[in-house]
């Protein structure tokens, strides 16, 4: 296997037949407890009317988005983005505040609603199984996967192959690789017969949602270091108005004392 | 110059009513959940979930509880950095409402972190992308302040005269710095929402948020101080500082009036106009958050007879909050678009939890107001007019 640069997966909704096997082999590889997942799979229904009916299924990863949000808004600095694909988790850093949750325009990080301080309550979601794609293995929800509904491999390559896919099966796919550019690029790549509202997905837009929120914080700093320069400023200037006023009205009652009757 | 205050016999009276027994009642109950919340987590006591991660708590303790605490900063302003020396009598209890307004979020904060334990990582893992990250260190230095700015009047209750008189020293450049990160906290919380712009509805989110939080805090701090002062003045039976509440009401108008225009200006520019009409209940809560936020208070403060009539002053500043806490409760909560279809109404034990740290806010404020000389300058104000 040759080295990859960034990882990611493909997605083949029209693939995908609901059997939940992803699910079980993440459990299983990342000992994840029995009422708990890191990845979910949801069957959406049935869709259209008779006879032209379809169904769909999504599984939901972390989309490891190329400019993560969560990253970004960590107070702690508890995410981080690997270079070579995964979003991952620091849990001796996360402080529980849940903001991540609120960041994450797929809402991905999931909590530990049910563990007090002393089972002490993390963040989990999605690794892209970093300790298997170390030995050059693929994710265990990939290899699991009996349809290749689930794909793995170089960004890049996977988004040609999306493509030429849908160039080969216009009448079977929707045109749009949905995570080529959504929120700046994802390393979770979605193609789908379903319009991508249908499998849950939020239309988020090319621009990643940080962008703003890291543009303010930028002129922060700035804002501050002048703010409190005005204030101090208006400070020192009404003391010293304050005083000359004062000492206008002193010298004047001077004034006004010597020439009425020059006792002093 | 240094006076020699002989403690005098308290005037101030407060009544240890049945509304102190239901506080202590209420704050009983609540530290009963925390205790099962510590042991068995947020999810036990708690109707949150993946879906609504933050709730009512963030909403209600904190989008609320810092918004209500910018009275202490803005009288501060008008006293320490304009030198409006007549607005003193109504400077420390602001500054103390503020200082237990603080104190109460800190206490929220201890439930709703899922790791409290851990709060200090904020200063020791930081990641200066983070809005969360400069809303925690505010709490953090503001409430530092707010001791320094409170710390003349406790140590003088506490008969330390000298270090009273020392620690009054520190109090302008306290202020400057505190108005600074007050002006940053207000809008902080506004830019937590910065990144929530694919999930936050389009009437509300702007990259102008941080400034309408600021702006808005404006009248809500004065309203506050209003609320404030009519309250303590029925409670401590002292007198009603009118002079100085109408001053500050004839602000209100102005401040309602900016953040009026910053606010339609915006959703005009933005192309979202349309969505006043077009968006179903989040069109209803954005019309009333603006009618009883800001329409009815600006007709009530407009009028110079209403601002002289204390009852008016006070159904003014009632409105005026009401609606404002309403806008915050849109940002953080109502206005927020979910991916699932879950519903979320907080559980009682999770408003039991807020209800106890509440209470505890307004007994201490009691208690401390009835052994501290909090309203001694408005007395000597008083003995001196």
């Amino acid at each position: 296997m040759a080295t990859i640069k960034q990882h990611a997966y493909l997605f083949d909704a029209t693939r995908c037949i609901d059997c939940r096997a992803c699910m079980i082999a993440c459990s299983v590889e990342n000992n994840v407890p029995m009422n708990d997942t890191y990845i979910w799979v949801t069957g959406r229904g049935v869709m259209g009317e008779y006879p032209d009916l379809q169904r769909a299924t999504m599984p939901y990863h972390c989309m490891h988005c190329l400019a993560p949000d969560c990253v970004s808004g960590c107070p702690v600095g508890a995410w981080s983005k690997r270079e070579d694909g995964p979003v991952l988790y620091d849990e001796d850093k996360c402080i529980g505040c849940r903001y991540c949750m609120n960041t994450c325009p797929f809402s991905v990080p999931h909590f530990d609603w049910d563990k007090g301080l002393f089972d002490g309550a993390l963040m989990h979601k999605c690794t892209m199984c970093p300790q298997r794609l170390e030995v050059g293995q693929e994710p265990a929800c990939v290899q699991t996967c009996p349809t290749g509904a689930l794909k793995f491999g170089e960004r890049e390559e996977l988004i040609a192959e999306a493509h030429a896919l849908i160039k080969a099966h216009p009448d079977r796919y929707i045109d749009h690789v949905y995570g080529e550019l959504e929120n700046g690029g994802t390393s979770y790549l979605i193609l789908s017969h379903v319009p991508f509202s249908e499998l849950g997905l939020p239309d988020v837009g090319i621009i990643p949602v940080k962008n703003v929120s890291e543009a303010a914080m930028r002129v922060t700093v700035p804002f501050a270091v002048g703010w409190g320069a005005v204030l101090t400023g208006v400070t020192v200037g009404v003391g010293l108005n304050k005083k000359r006023q004062e000492e206008a009205s002193k010298k004047k009652a001077e004034e006004g004392a010597t020439v009425a009757g020059g006792e002093k | 110059m240094k006076m020699q205050v002989a403690v005098p016999p308290r005037v101030l009276r407060f009544r240890p009513s049945p509304i102190a027994a239901v506080l202590i009642t209420l704050m009983g109950i609540g530290f009963v959940v925390a205790m099962v919340r510590f042991a068995s987590g947020i999810g036990t006591i708690s109707n949150l979930s993946n879906t609504y991660p933050w709730g009512f708590w963030i909403s209600f303790d904190i989008y609320t509880g810092i918004a209500i605490s910018s009275g202490a900063f803005l009288l501060a302003a008008a006293v320490y950095i304009f030198d409006l020396k007549e607005f003193r009598p109504l400077l420390m209890p602001s500054i103390l409402t503020a200082l237990i307004g603080y104190f109460m979020e800190v206490l929220a904060l201890m439930v709703d972190l899922g790791r409290p334990e851990r709060i200090f990582n904020m200063l020791f893992f930081q990641n200066f992308t983070s809005w969360m990250l400069v809303l925690g260190l505010c709490v953090m230095i503001y409430l530092a302040i707010l001791v320094v700015e409170f710390a003349p009047v406790a140590l003088k209750g506490l008969k330390r005269e000298k270090l009273a008189q020392f620690a009054r020293r520190f109090i302008k450049p306290a202020v400057i710095l505190g108005v600074v990160v007050s002006t940053i906290h207000q809008g902080s919380l506004g830019s937590l929402l910065l990144i929530q712009s694919a999930k936050l509805h389009p009437l509300w989110w702007t990259p102008l948020l941080p400034v309408m939080f600021f702006v808005s805090s404006i009248s809500i701090g004065l309203a506050m101080i209003i609320f404030e002062s009519s309250m303590s003045s029925r409670y401590f039976r002292r007198g009603l500082e009118m002079h100085l509440l109408e001053k500050l009401a004839k602000a209100i108008p102005v401040a309602l009036g900016i953040y009026a225009v910053l606010k339609f200006a915006q959703l005009i520019l933005s192309g979202n106009f349309w969505h006043l009409f077009d968006s179903g209940l989040h069109s209803v809560l954005f019309w009333a958050e603006i009618i009883v936020g800001v329409v009815i208070p600006l007709i009530i403060f407009a009028s110079p007879r209403n601002r002289q009539n204390p009852r008016m002053l006070l159904v003014g500043a009632i409105i005026l909050l009401l609606g404002m806490i309403l806008n915050r409760f849109n940002v953080s909560w109502f206005g927020i678009q979910r991916l699932q279809d879950v519903s979320y109404v907080p559980s009682l034990t999770e408003v039991s939890i807020s209800a106890a740290i509440f209470s505890f806010g307004i007994l201490a404020f009691g208690l401390v107001a009835r052994y501290l000389p909090l309203f001694e300058d408005a007395e000597a104000a008083a003995a001196n007019s």
